[in-house]
């Protein structure tokens, strides 16, 4: 079967004062519908712009330089032709081609996304159930009239914030009876106990955990095909990280939902996904399913990180951290050599030029972009420790 | 003699442990609350510890382990007299920390510091990282400056930095130095004893390790004694000797680390380990029997013990024939019967029991019965226990919410609902009715 999403050589960097930040840099990947699709790494990473790269989250001064995000769904596709032709292609649009008006209105119905922080994914002075209720009428008028999303939502500012409350308008009642019925149910779809009382309270008269709850209801309220997963359970405490992962799982197993999920903890990773992806200084770095990753991970950063980690089986003994720390991004200082040339305890000369970027379509296999994919570590080859001095500190 | 010779003259070695806690509690009173204020209401306290009790021996690493809320930091800034105690006494070294003035509390703080955990916040960005860490070294009035500065060169390097970092601003690093800057200035007087509140929270994992292996080298160098609090129970097991599990502001139990993550006795313990996703590929396939709910709220604590609301062990009334799993979810209804959180109006319009009724007949009456079974209890009672339930919740139809509560607590109290365990006095102290 296609792949749902295929992203090719996606760039998205960041026009700051101090410089070009290169976040995202030539990134390619494919996702299955209905695959849990894990994408782990540090912070600056570059693993969230990713993510909001997608559904066009990106904030000024961050902008898609290059690639294409291509979306496979023939009845969009379809709908969006006659306005956009060069962004259609048979079954898939390409997002990144798309006017940014057009991508929001498929938030909902094509795409939805939760994060870290629920809190700034509600409007304080509505009640959850409110708030569910209108994410229901989004999808209902979006799936009647596509064109009647668009114009309602053309708002130019442009934040996380705004995306949660643009699909939100500010009444203070229920569009129609059937939309607050349906917010109960996904409510109770999502384990909220005694939703009907809960639907009419506001967002500070719950806690992190039910909050969390309620922002992956408003998430399904649209359907989605996709859901973005932005370090969903970073913020809540064990005992309800493991219920909200579970929660997850199981809607994912009922609705056949494909799951983009970002996160830096590789537990959660293991817990969820299907294929993973390893991410440091823009790019993918490595690339398989979990038994790749976890039990043969070729990558150096990969097994760095893995290595790295305390082990919660047994007690005591030395942890290998990766040495140094994380790159800048900084456009003029990264060279074009392995970003993880000056960290890496296998780095020799030949990795002083870039290995090749991972492919789109080879994405079902296990892939490495390292030159100890292909050849052997070489001592007498390594390079000088002192090689880098002075570039960071 | 050199200025770490100075600093090293410390005291005369005793035996016992260095840091004895007792009762240990600490409330805070809030009644920020415009409307409690409007209302005239009291303030209402907050026990975010109460009544602990515990021992740090010396060179150990005690850690304090617990989810948001359990009270593990405000134990740590308290022991530290950082914050100040409601009761209970702490004694360092055989000597009472909250009756110390003076030259005596002047020494203390000398010899207990602390390690934060957001290296952003905890260092003043106006300050040159070497003066911050100079700084207890210039307040203590200790050596000459050239001694302060070299002493201070020292520890940078110690701590993994160059001593020609001394001048630059916390600006230029990044939150692993900072931290290493932390762990530095917290270094300086050359203390026996440091809190570590959530060390490596805030960091990457790969900067994470660096931090942890570089606090097992300090351990090991100076003779340090260290209180570890962390919500991360990978972290916990790899750098404790012992542990303390704690839960709403109280000691759920404590043993030493192989003993806790291989043999956990209390309920909650064993949750909190069965909670963690495990990085390896076989996690995907573990059945994780998650806890019920959230934690409650340290303004209003259950009675009893205080996991009781939680806990998938809650101990049905002696003699009573009751699958485990039948009572708990019992348990969990009461517990919405005792707080009114049943939506009676809905579940009438579900039984179709019309608005206008007044009276209902039996018809009525058993259907909104099966229907608050089967939308809120969800389970299948076993014959036994149906008549006292059906009794009960036919009260619901009037909403004596009271009346209902009361027969079902008269038959299905448990002794974990009237009485608070406390830590048993043996090897693996645990705070359970189950282990008595
Ligand atoms: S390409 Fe070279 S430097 Fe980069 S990760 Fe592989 S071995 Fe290390
Ligand atoms: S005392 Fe009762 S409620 Fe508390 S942990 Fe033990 S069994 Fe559970």
């Amino acid at each position: 079967m296609k792949p749902i999403l295929r992203i090719s050589d996606l760039s998205t960097r960041f026009f700051t004062k101090s410089g070009q930040v290169n976040a995202v840099e030539s990134l390619s990947m494919s996702i299955d519908d209905g695959e849990v699709f894990g994408i782990v790494g540090e912070s600056g990473s570059g693993k969230s712009v990713t993510a909001r790269s997608l559904i066009r989250l990106i904030e000024s001064p961050g902008k898609i330089t290059a690639g294409k995000i291509e979306y496979r769904n023939a009845e969009v596709a379809d709908e969006i032709e006659d306005s956009n032709p060069e962004a259609v292609d048979g079954d898939y649009v390409d997002l990144a081609a798309l006017p940014e008006d057009v991508v929001r209105s498929l938030r909902g119905p094509s795409f939805s996304m939760i994060f870290q922080d629920p809190e700034s994914s509600f409007n304080p002075t509505l009640t959850v159930g409110e708030q569910i209720a209108e994410a229901v009428e989004v999808q209902r008028r979006a799936s009647s009239n596509p064109r009647s999303v668009k114009s309602r939502t053309s708002s130019s500012a442009y934040s996380l914030r705004s995306y949660a409350y643009g699909t939100i308008m500010p009444n203070r009642s229920y569009v129609s009876s059937e939309s607050k019925d349906r917010a109960v149910e996904l409510l109770q779809q999502v384990g909220i106990p005694d939703p009907e009382e809960r639907v009419d309270e506001y967002p500070h008269e719950y806690s992190g955990g039910m909050l969390q709850r309620a922002m992956i209801a408003q998430a399904l309220a649209g359907e989605p095909d996709i859901l973005v997963a932005d370090e969903p359970t970073t913020a809540l405490d064990v005992t309800i990280q493991a219920q909200v992962l579970n929660l997850l799982r199981d809607i994912q197993e009922e609705t056949g939902m494909t799951i983009l999920l970002i996160t830096h903890n590789l537990g959660v990773i293991a817990r969820m996904c299907d294929r993973v992806g390893v991410m440091y200084a823009g790019e993918i770095v490595e690339r398989g399913t979990l038994s790749n990753i976890f039990d043969e991970a070729v990558h150096p950063y990969t097994k760095g990180l893995l290595g790295s980690i305390p082990d919660i089986g047994s007690a005591g003994g030395r942890l290998q951290p990766i040495e140094g720390n994380v790159p800048s991004l900084m456009d003029e200082e990264m060279g074009n050599r392995c970003y993880f040339a000056d960290r890496c305890p296998k780095a020799m000369k030949t990795c002083l030029e870039k290995p090749a970027d991972l492919s789109v379509d080879g994405a079902k296999e296990h892939e490495v972009q390292c030159v100890l994919a292909k050849e052997e570590y070489d001592e007498s080859d390594a390079l000088d420790p002192g090689q880098f001095e002075g570039e960071d500190s | 003699m050199s200025l770490k010779d100075t600093l090293r003259s410390a005291q005369p070695e005793s035996s016992g442990p260095l840091v004895e806690v007792r009762n240990l509690e600490k409330h805070f009173y809030d009644n920020d609350n415009i409307i409690d204020r409007l209302l005239g209401n009291g303030p209402v306290s907050i026990r975010a510890v109460d009544g602990i009790s515990f021992n740090i021996h010396r060179g150990e690493t005690l850690g304090l382990v617990g989810e948001s809320g359990c009270g593990k930091s405000t134990t740590g800034e308290t022991v530290l007299r950082l914050q100040e105690a409601t009761d209970g006494s702490v004694q360092f070294r055989g000597d009472r920390v909250f009756e110390m003035n003076g030259d005596d509390l002047s020494e203390f703080r000398r010899n207990a510091q602390v390690v934060f955990q957001d290296p952003y916040t905890s260092l003043d960005p106006r300050v040159p990282v070497g003066q911050t860490v100079r700084e207890a070294l210039d307040i203590h009035n200790i050596g000459t400056k050239t001694e302060r500065n070299e002493r201070v060169r020292d520890l940078l390097e110690r701590v993994g930095l160059s001593e020609d970092q001394f001048d630059r601003y916390p600006s230029e690093f990044s939150g692993g130095q900072r931290q290493r800057i932390g762990i530095a200035r917290a270094l300086a007087l050359n203390p026996d004893f440091l809190v570590l509140d959530e060390p490596t929270s805030a960091l990457d994992v790969s900067v994470q390790a660096q931090i942890l292996n570089l606090l097992a080298d300090l351990q090991e160098e100076f003779e340090l004694t260290y209180l570890l609090i962390s919500h991360d129970l990978s972290v916990i097991r790899h750098i404790c000797d012992r542990v303390a599990v704690m839960y709403l502001g109280e000691i759920a139990e404590i043993a030493d680390v192989d003993t806790l993550f291989e043999s956990p006795k209390h309920p909650y313990t064993k949750a909190l380990l069965e909670s963690v996703p495990r990085a390896e590929t076989a996690e995907r396939d573990r059945d994780i029997e998650t806890l019920q709910g959230d934690v409650p709220s340290p303004r209003n604590p259950p009675s009893g013990c205080r996991f009781r609301t939680r806990c998938p062990e809650v101990i049905s009334p002696n003699s009573m024939d009751i699958d485990q799993h039948v009572y708990r979810e019992l348990m969990h209804f009461r517990e919405l019967v005792e707080n009114e959180e049943i939506s009676v109006h809905k579940i009438a319009q579900d039984a179709g029991i019309s608005e206008s009724a007044t009276e209902l007949d039996s018809r009525e009456q058993k259907a909104f019965v099966e229907t608050v079974k089967d939308e809120v209890l969800d389970i299948e009672l076993p014959s036994s226990h149906e008549s006292t339930v059906n009794d009960a919740i036919a009260h619901l139809v009037d909403e004596e919410w009271e009346r209902a509560a009361t027969e079902l607590r008269s038959e299905y109290e448990s002794i974990c609902e009237t009485s608070n365990p406390q830590l048993t006095d043996d090897e693996q102290p645990v705070a359970c009715h189950l282990y008595k």
